[in-house]
């Protein structure tokens, strides 16, 4: 094998034609694959959703006596056992799903940084009380609380975010926390507070500015958990049923027998709706640590036999 | 030794925190297990019988906090009481009879998912731009995208319906009686297939992902360097230096994962019949059963709080940074 | 480089790993292929087989078989402990099992039942009166049942109760309670916590030969009174979490029996092997009705009641809500059990409960509930019509006939909001009296004294925030009460029938809450290996696994000799 120190010597072929960005994240995702795929994808179930009663206007969950009937000309993806349109339900679906989830996220976000900053910047009493409290809701199991919080509380779309949010935030907390106290042991904090800056200032201009990455991280994951915790509950008949999302969607599909039944065009596709949002904010997810930390982005394999070194991730 | 007894201390209290909630959160439901069986059972039962269960079970009707203290004693005791939803099975017995297989499958998935999951990160590390780098996460996260059941439904229905390459439910053939015979344990494995292979697609991605960003990071590290100058082999160099320092990450995740085994194969158990306690866990805050709820509560906890104490510890004996702290 | 490397130790590993999965795999899979029966029966033998069923709502079993706990291990009440007679509600008969014959005393304050001879149980102990006597003894200590017996004693082989009061009912009610050994519950030193692992019972399958949380089996009772009936080998019951799996392995042919929901029954089941798979759903389950809480106004009208009774599309309900298992009720409100009672006049004159959107507008209009400009009425204080129907999330049957009458409810300008929350929400709500309106379902007797009572009756009617167990929509009528008591007075049939068609005319004239459909009793079966089941022409029992019908197809049932 031959010699590393030679080859990270010799000259490397930029990968890219764009350079280092210079306006930051923004332009660096727009010029990422991954970002890009992920926008795209993110924006056609968004505009589903939100033109879904133009697209299918009339009440999706319309009881009809065409029961499982295979995707066909007029059906596009086939009718349910209650005679509905799969395609209507989907589409209609889509609204609540992104909504339940995005909003569930944003808040858990939003809860998670105001006590992860907090904790951070006051320290001591604040921090170890606000730490108990985070670690107490990072040790209840997730799922039994899910449960429980569900079952007792009146069903509805507000009930499921409100308890996606309270199983959520936690999590995004204690990242944060640890992201925000690295931050505050710079230099440039001292500076802002000898100068008299109000806590509340530095919190949200000198220190959260240089998360951005890390909260946009957070944000994004807490999107897909909510996604998916929903999807989980709803399936387990815990949400609301009377609403349409892709959840419920399932939840009817299991309970019918849409499998058994071999009415495959009933559970494919609220579950690859869910996995494709999912991947999209992965997708974005992954672009986001790629053009914050350049180590991380996308080589293309060297033609020649010289084994790769870690050099060769810089660009 | 300061720091372990520090998080002693905070795990007694946040143990004691979490038996407290798990006494008062089913108590905050509507309802009595009774009206809960009653609405259940709907045309089984009888107005009548309602009041004789509520003599037969002998409810607690007596003020809160004379039902918590001795809540407290009997859990340090190891007094778990006797379940409602399985009268009159005592709920240690109960939890027994079930417990083994959700450690089975969440044990067996945790450790398949991780190890396979890290390894693939290393080698996604270690060979950037290679197929493996570039190909296999986003693929990886796209299956692990899927919502859980969803993947576990239509694998049941492809593998073991459509294909019939494995059997559909429960953990072992019921004409075999359990033993150390090699014919029960194959048995065992070949039923788990399934229920492990979903949960263990599920969740490769997640750790593929973090060892290989954790690797790459590490990678970038100036004593990789120095190894590569003197001239140590790349494999010996990506093992014994770089994997062994991005593994602390890994190591705590698996920690929390190991304490999160015992509440969270309920979706697998439901679709492949596997006989754990996840089902019951469901059925047992539907049907407010305390007693048994607040035994698998007080075990999950213990699961998680025990976990994490042992991960600290592990942490430690890894990463001397933390003890000077 | 002739050192072992960790890479390679780990790759080796993983080979490992996978090959023994594989390895595994391949071991086990003849012996998995072998379970699956011969689905053309061309000459196998099954005497040795052993029935099987499956059980969906306990995901796992607990080693149980306490006989007064609700929720002791399935077959405990069916296949180890039997009753002193049988009623079957599909072909109205009454089986003399533990009991030969019985007698009610004249003043219909007593009833005496005698013992059948010659009965042993489990263990090899004659079965007598005195464990009758004993097991209602400490059925009222534990339970506090019956109440209405003063006095329970033995002579001879004959057992007597004395009653408190006349009450006809009691003769199906004593009569379907299972027996239980004194001798072996008198030594137990508290019989409610008693978990029972090693039963003894006089069934005809009383022994546990292997128990784990997946599956048991129950083998043959040695000593059993009828051994000529007892021709297949055995049962062994299936843990399952849910509909699905148990359907599945239904589908699949795992399973000889299946009493779950099973959706789109004809094309998932039945098609796979028409020659030997069957279902039948006997309209013999509970009445199933909307109730409409009478103390809220306007559903304190009888008017109204019928108004939105006619509103309801009941073919729709029951093709597309309940995928065609069932039938629509009719204005008797007696569910398929009560064939045999309903008045037929009252039946094909029926108006209330067949669709008739016309009618049921030109009654709300008369009634004063006027058609604002938007289509929708109002109530008489101008709020406007609309209600809640609460229904539990998990029957999704249910709720999807909800959705169908919330639906059709438009037609009249009425809006019904379905509201689905636990079922334990639900009943409440229901107990509470603290709801608009809901599915409910009815008592199920042998007899239809306790339907009546329980919807019509004053004596079941508790005020809203009292917490009641039946009649939840708290309706009572004192001519009702009239024509109970005198039902409960007399066992002669002639009277009792007449009785019960007065109480009709009465349900058709209140109508207390609104017949939807009778409960079917699901039930299907594979009978590759096991023939002998009852069918709609031999109605003998229904296809229920869980009710006390159910010791009837234990014993009739017999194995495939090829």
């Amino acid at each position: 094998m031959s010699t590393p120190i030679t080859t990270a010597l010799s000259p490397i072929k930029p990968t890219r034609l764009s350079g280092r960005s210079r306006s930051g994240l923004l332009h660096g995702l727009m010029t990422n694959r991954k970002a890009m795929l992920g926008a795209a994808l993110l924006v056609f179930f968004i505009l589903l959703a939100l033109l879904a009663p133009v697209l299918f206007p009339g009440n999706p969950s319309r009881i009809t006596a065409l029961a499982s009937q295979e995707p066909s000309a007029q059906y596009w993806l086939g009718t349910t056992a209650k005679g509905q349109d799969v395609l209507a339900l989907t589409a209609h679906g889509a609204r609540i799903s992104l909504f339940v989830g995005l909003i569930a996220g944003l808040v858990s976000t939003i809860i998670g940084i105001l006590v992860g900053l907090a904790s951070a910047y006051f320290g001591r009493v604040i921090d170890e009380s606000l730490s108990v409290v985070t670690n107490i809701f990072l040790l209840i199991p997730g799922l039994p609380l899910l449960v429980i919080l569900a079952a007792f509380l009146p069903p509805g779309v507000g009930t499921v975010i409100f308890v996606l949010i309270i199983t959520g935030w936690a999590g995004s907390a204690r990242v944060l926390r640890s992201q925000a106290l690295s931050i505050r042991s710079k230099d440039f904090v001292a500076a802002s507070q000898v100068t008299g800056d109000r806590a509340g200032w530095i919190m949200l201009r000198e220190i959260l500015p240089n998360m951005a990455s890390n909260v946009m991280g957070t944000l994004l994951g807490c999107i897909i958990g909510a996604i998916g915790a929903q999807a989980g509950l709803e399936f387990l008949g815990l949400g609301d049923t009377a609403t349409v999302s892709w959840g419920t969607n399932l939840y009817w599909a299991g309970n019918e027998g849409a499998l058994l039944t071999g009415s495959w065009w009933v559970f494919l596709p609220s579950g690859l709706c869910i996995a494709l949002v999912a991947f999209a904010l992965s997708l974005f997810n992954y672009a986001v640590d790629e053009v914050t930390n350049p180590r991380l982005r996308t080589v293309k394999k060297r033609p020649a036999t010289a084994p790769l070194s870690r050099m060769e991730d810089a660009q | 030794m300061r720091f372990i007894l520090r998080r002693i201390g905070f795990y007694l209290i946040a143990f004691w925190v979490s038996i407290t909630l798990n006494f008062l959160l089913p108590r905050f439901m509507p309802g009595d297990p009774i009206s809960r069986m009653l609405s259940r059972s709907q045309d089984k039962m009888t107005a009548e019988q309602v009041l004789q269960l509520q003599r037969l079970f002998g409810l607690d009707n007596r003020p809160l906090l004379q039902q918590y203290t001795s809540y407290v004693a009997d859990v340090l005791t190891g007094n778990m009481g006797v379940s409602i939803s399985r009268f009159p099975t005592p709920v240690s017995e109960v939890i027994a009879s079930q417990i083994g297989w959700t450690l089975l499958l969440g044990a067996t998935s945790l450790l398949l998912a991780a190890l396979i999951g890290n390894l693939l990160g290393i080698v996604a590390a270690w060979r950037r731009g290679s197929l493996v780098d570039s190909a296999l996460p986003p693929l990886l996260i796209f299956i692990g995208s899927f919502p859980y059941f969803w993947l576990a439904m239509g694998a049941l229905y492809v593998f073991g319906i459509m294909l019939g390459w494995f059997p559909l439910r429960h953990a072992y053939d019921s004409e075999l009686d359990p033993g150390f015979t090699w014919a029960f344990i194959s048995n065992v494995g070949y039923h788990l297939v399934l229920p492990a292979l979903t949960i263990v697609l599920v969740s490769i991605g997640g750790w593929m992902l973090g060892m290989r960003n954790t690797m790459i990071a590490t990678n970038s590290e100036d004593y990789i360097t120095m190894a590569e100058a003197k001239g140590l082999k790349p494999r010996r160099i990506m093992l014994r230096y770089a994997a062994r320092n991005a593994m602390l990450p890994s190591v705590t995740s698996f920690g929390m994962g190991i304490g999160f085994v015992v509440g969270g194969a309920l979706l697998t158990e439901t679709v492949f019949a596997y006989p754990g306690v996840g089902y019951q866990l469901l059925t047992s805050v539907q049907g407010l059963d305390y007693p048994l709820m607040q035994g698998l509560f007080l075990i999950i906890t213990s699961a998680v709080l025990l976990a994490n104490l042992l991960v600290d510890i592990v942490y430690v004996r890894l990463d001397p940074r933390v003890r000077t702290n | 480089m002739s050192h072992l490397q960790p890479w390679k130790i780990f790759r080796a590993a993983g080979v490992v790993l996978a090959a023994s999965a594989l390895a595994l795999a391949g071991c086990s899979a003849p012996a998995a292929q072998q379970k699956a029966p011969a689905s053309t029966a061309g000459g196998k033998d099954y005497s040795d087989a052993l029935l099987t069923l499956p059980r969906e709502d306990m995901g796992t079993f607990t080693r149980n078989f306490n006989p007064f706990s609700p929720n002791a291990a399935p077959m405990t009440q069916q296949a180890i402990y039997e009753p002193l007679l049988i009623f079957s509600p599909t072909d109205g008969k009454t089986t003399p099992w533990l009991a030969t014959q019985w007698t009610v005393g004249p003043d219909g304050k007593s009833v005496e039942y005698t013992v059948r001879p010659g009965v042993k149980w489990s263990d090899g102990e004659a079965l007598s009166a005195e464990d009758v006597v004993y097991t209602f003894e400490l059925q009222k200590k534990l339970l506090g049942s019956y109440d209405y017996v003063d006095k329970v004693a033995a002579s001879g082989d004959k057992v007597t109760f004395t009653l408190s009061k006349a009450y006809s009912p009691a003769l199906f009610e004593l009569g379907q309670q299972i027996i239980i050994p004194k001798h072996i519950w008198s030594e137990i030193n508290d019989p409610a916590k008693a978990t029972n692992e090693k039963p003894v019972g006089s069934g005809p399958y009383t022994e546990v030969t292997r128990f784990a949380a997946q599956a048991f089996e129950l083998r043959k009772n040695p000593n059993y009174w009828q051994p000529d009936k007892q021709k297949i080998a055995g049962i062994k019951v299936l843990a399952f979490s849910g509909n699905d799996g148990a359907n599945l392995a239904a589908v699949n042919g795992d399973v000889d029996w299946a009493d779950q929901f099973m959706p789109n029954i004809q094309k998932t089941f039945v098609a796979k092997d028409t020659a030997h798979r069957q279902y039948w759903f006997p309209p013999t389950g509970s009445m199933i009705n909307w109730q409409l809480n009478t103390t809220k106004a306007p559903f304190n009208d009888p008017v109204v009641r019928k108004a939105l009774s006619m509103a309801v599309n009941r073919d729709q309900v029951t093709k597309i809500g309940m995928a065609g298992y069932t039938a629509p009720a009719d204005c008797t409100g007696l569910s398929g059990s009560y064939e045999k009672w309903k008045n037929a006049s009252i039946r094909d004159a029926c108006d209330w409960t067949k669709l008739n959107a016309e009618k049921a507008n030109q009654l709300l209009d008369e009634a004063g509930y006027a058609k604002g400009a938007d289509g929708k009425r109002r109530l008489k204080d101008g709020k406007p019509f609309e209600f809640k129907f609460s229904v539990g999330a998990t029957s999704s049957d249910w709720l999807s006939v909800a959705n169908v009458i919330a639906q059709n409810m438009e037609a009249i300008g009425v809006t019904v909001k379905v509201d689905s929350p636990d079922w334990a929400q639900v009943v409440a709500g229901y107990e509470q009296g603290d709801f608009d309106s809901g599915i409910v379902w009815s008592p199920n007797d042998p007899g239809p004294y306790k339907y009546f009572a329980a919807t019509m009756g004053t004596k079941s009617v508790k005020p809203v925030g009292t917490k009641t167990f039946d009649n939840y929509h708290r309706f009572g009528d004192p001519r009702a009460d009239a024509l109970l008591d005198r039902f409960a007075a007399t066992s002669d049939e002639a009277a009792q029938a007449d009785i019960v068609n007065q109480l009709q005319q009465l349900f058709n004239e209140d109508a207390p809450v609104i017949p939807l459909f009778p409960g079917p009793e699901w039930g299907a079966f594979n009978d590759v290996r096991f023939t002998g089941w009852p069918t709609e022409q031999n109605p003998y029992a229904s296809l229920s696994a869980r009710s006390p019908r159910t010791v009837l197809i234990l014993t009739t049932l017999e194995p495939r000799k090829g």
